[in-house]
């Protein structure tokens, strides 16, 4: 039936079928008082159907390509304008290497590991590493952290945004670039005015504001990146209906792919771990189980190796399966100290 | 269909003395007609005073019916557009075209179902690759996840031809990834839309040449599906369940109509005792033509695809392929 697929309310849906409308063109040459009657709804509620029916219709109707979709890109447009986004870096050499040059934008990446290994550290990284103005490579973007545990720390974050200011004007000397131009006018109070934070304390909040960010985005077009640490806390502990809890996280998931993809900015989130019985092993896999593991464009796992800090890249659709350690300082995310520093290619 | 009075413009038979004789029993649209005993219908319509007028109008109606189904087609004809209309695409992956005979069957639905990490968005994206370079055709894929990545899909295309000369590759390569077009669909309602647009293009234009949609891929038709999945609120409890079931069937007739294979991607879900099961039920399963189960060991590269489902394969059937880097 074809109001089946008309975005309306399922009272609206079964009335219309029971006065016999199952087609759009059935009523679409009505008028909404007649069809107001008819269904003995309000006229404001009948208008409402049929400017969703037309809009339908009219979809149908518009002319195509060669039997392409509107709207569609060309692998080949999207390839060069793939090109025109640089990818937000990590601050680590290593890390960035397997991630391809660092993290993408219009995806996102779910980054998970076990307590203390370093995620809030990373999305602090990431949250300064964005504003990195363009004439040093980065993206001169704005930032928005989400924080659902309560563990963004603002020291920290003037701490990293010192040691990000002076690594960049060691970088501007070594370059020799014009004094005039890149005269580095950030100081770390800018960086931090540029990060804005969201404290939820419950998952009905995160989907609120999240549901939100759409609005937000549009009127600070300049945000390039969005945090969210963690994603899944408020969502395991006390969810009775794990059906909801489903329908919620997936709901949530393809909201943020398309703030990523409408936007063009990176979505990174944070995830916990917790252990899971495969194969006669006990493997680290990350919280939510196998319905939330497909919600994300790329899977970044974080784990201990010995005294070190290793990244594995767990899922992709263009990087190969790799890991690199790295570690975390007093500036922030850096490379490992130790002396093997070679990429593990698995 | 209408209710009868909204026919009487086109068909004026159908007038008011007409309508109030199926008013007076019952009958007020084109479907109650339909459940009613037509010779009981007529037998009444005899005893009314304008009973020819009547009869024409029954018969009217019952044409319009008919206007509404498929045309019959016997065994021979349809063994004639099996073999003229419905050749295999093959996917690019040895492993996979090996088990499904040459590969993707056009007029089917091939659905892949695995776990996270185990292959499926890769291989969408080669077959992808391989039947806009080496089939004359195009392809269409709808991305729930932004995992397209035309960079992968470059390497793939990249990978068989010899490093001649540059230009003549960099041309054909841009020749091969204009045939793939790609549009981010991110709720079952955007898709509903996109397709139905893709079906009206597909009935408006001319046959043959180089625009001829071949491969359609939906990856993965599992994240739409899931936020509406078993919602008992205002989307109503069967609600979710219609959409599910009329994607597919929508899918199905594009692929038969159309001369399309349509490849969709499904993930797993955990089920009894702890074995994972492919996601959106018992329903959905008698969809797909073809089921294809994917599985990858834990960071390798060899990847294992066995047969779900299949119209004249057996079950249980499994092959190994890698995937290039």
């Amino acid at each position: 039936m074809e109001v089946g697929r008309l975005p309306i309310s399922a009272s609206q849906r079964s009335k219309l079928i029971a006065a016999g409308y199952t087609t759009l063109s059935s009523f679409s040459s009505l008028s909404p008082s007649h069809l107001a009657r008819d269904l003995k709804i309000s006229d404001n509620e009948a208008a409402e159907i049929m400017r969703v029916a037309s809009h339908s219709h009219r979809l149908d109707g518009s002319a195509g390509g060669c039997g392409t979709v509107n709207g569609a890109q060309t692998a080949w447009d999207m390839l060069h304008e793939e090109e025109m986004f640089p990818r937000i870096t990590t601050s680590c050499e290593d890390l960035d290497n397997i991630l391809g040059g660092g993290i993408n934008c219009k995806e996102v990446t779910e980054i998970g590991g076990v307590p203390g290994i370093g995620k809030t550290q990373l999305g602090i990284q990431l949250a300064i590493n964005v504003q990195i103005p363009v004439d040093y490579g980065g993206l001169g973007g704005k930032a928005i952290y989400i924080d659902t545990e309560g563990s963004f720390m603002v020291e920290r974050a003037l701490q990293i945004a010192e040691a990000c200011i002076e690594d960049m004007s060691e970088c501007g000397g070594l370059l020799r670039k014009d004094s005039q131009a890149c005269q580095l006018k950030m100081h770390p109070n800018n960086i931090l005015e540029n990060i804005f934070y969201f404290r939820v304390c419950s998952y009905t909040e995160q989907i609120a504001l999240i549901n939100y960010l759409d609005k937000f985005i549009s009127e600070h077009k300049d945000v390039k990146i969005v945090i969210v640490d963690s994603v899944t806390f408020h969502f395991r502990q006390d969810f009775d209906d794990m059906a909801l809890r489903t329908r919620l996280l997936s709901g949530m998931a393809l909201k943020l792919m398309k703030l990523a993809k409408d936007f063009s900015l990176a979505v990174v989130l944070l995830n916990q771990v917790t252990t899971k019985y495969i194969d006669g092993s006990f493997q680290l896999t990350l919280a939510l189980g196998d319905s939330w593991s497909h919600s994300c464009t790329n899977r970044v796992i974080l784990y201990w190796n010995g005294n070190e800090r290793y990244a594995y890249i767990d899922k992709s659709p263009s990087l190969r399966s790799a890991s690199a350690p790295y570690s975390v300082t007093s500036k922030g995310i850096r490379n490992s100290a130790s002396n093997c520093k070679r990429i593990k290619m698995m | 269909m209408a209710p009868l009075k909204s026919l009487e413009q086109e068909y004026p038979i159908l007038d008011s003395n007409f309508q109030s004789f199926c008013a007076s029993h019952d009958i007020f649209s084109v479907e109650d007609l339909l459940l009613h005993d037509l010779y009981v219908l007529a037998a009444f319509a005899e005893q009314e005073s304008s009973s020819e007028r009547l009869k024409q109008g029954i018969a009217q109606v019952l044409s319009i019916i008919d206007g509404q189904h498929q045309p019959w087609l016997n065994g021979i004809e349809l063994l004639e557009d099996a073999q003229r209309n419905k050749h295999v695409l093959s996917t690019g992956c040895e492993g996979i075209d090996l088990l499904l005979h040459g590969g993707l069957r056009v007029g089917q639905l091939t659905e892949l179902v695995g776990p996270s990490s185990s292959g499926k968005t890769q291989v969408c994206l080669l077959a992808a690759s391989n039947v806009a370079k080496k089939h004359i055709g195009s392809v269409v894929y709808l991305d729930t996840g932004n995992s397209f990545s035309p960079q992968r899909v470059t390497q793939f295309i990249c990978q068989h031809s010899d490093p001649a000369i540059d230009q003549a590759k960099h041309r054909t390569l841009q020749k091969v990834m204009n045939n793939i077009s790609c549009k981010s669909v991110f709720d079952i309602f955007t898709m509903f839309d996109v397709l139905h647009q893709l079906e009206f293009n597909l009935r408006s234009q001319m046959q043959g040449g180089d625009c001829k949609v071949q491969l359609l891929i939906v990856d993965s038709v599992s994240s739409m599906v899931t936020p509406i999945l078993g919602g008992s609120g205002s989307q109503g409890i069967h609600s979710w369940h219609a959409l599910m079931i009329s994607a597919g069937y929508l899918l199905k007739k594009l692929a038969h109509e159309h001369n399309i294979a349509v490849l969709v991607t499904n993930h797993t879900v955990g089920g009894d005792g702890g074995i994972s099961k492919p996601a959106l039920g018992e329903s959905w399963k008698s969809i797909p033509h073809v089921r294809l189960l994917l599985s990858c060991d834990h960071g390798g590269s060899i990847c294992n695809v066995s047969i779900l489902k299949h119209p004249s394969m057996a079950v249980g059937k499994a092959a190994r392929f890698m995937i290039h880097n």
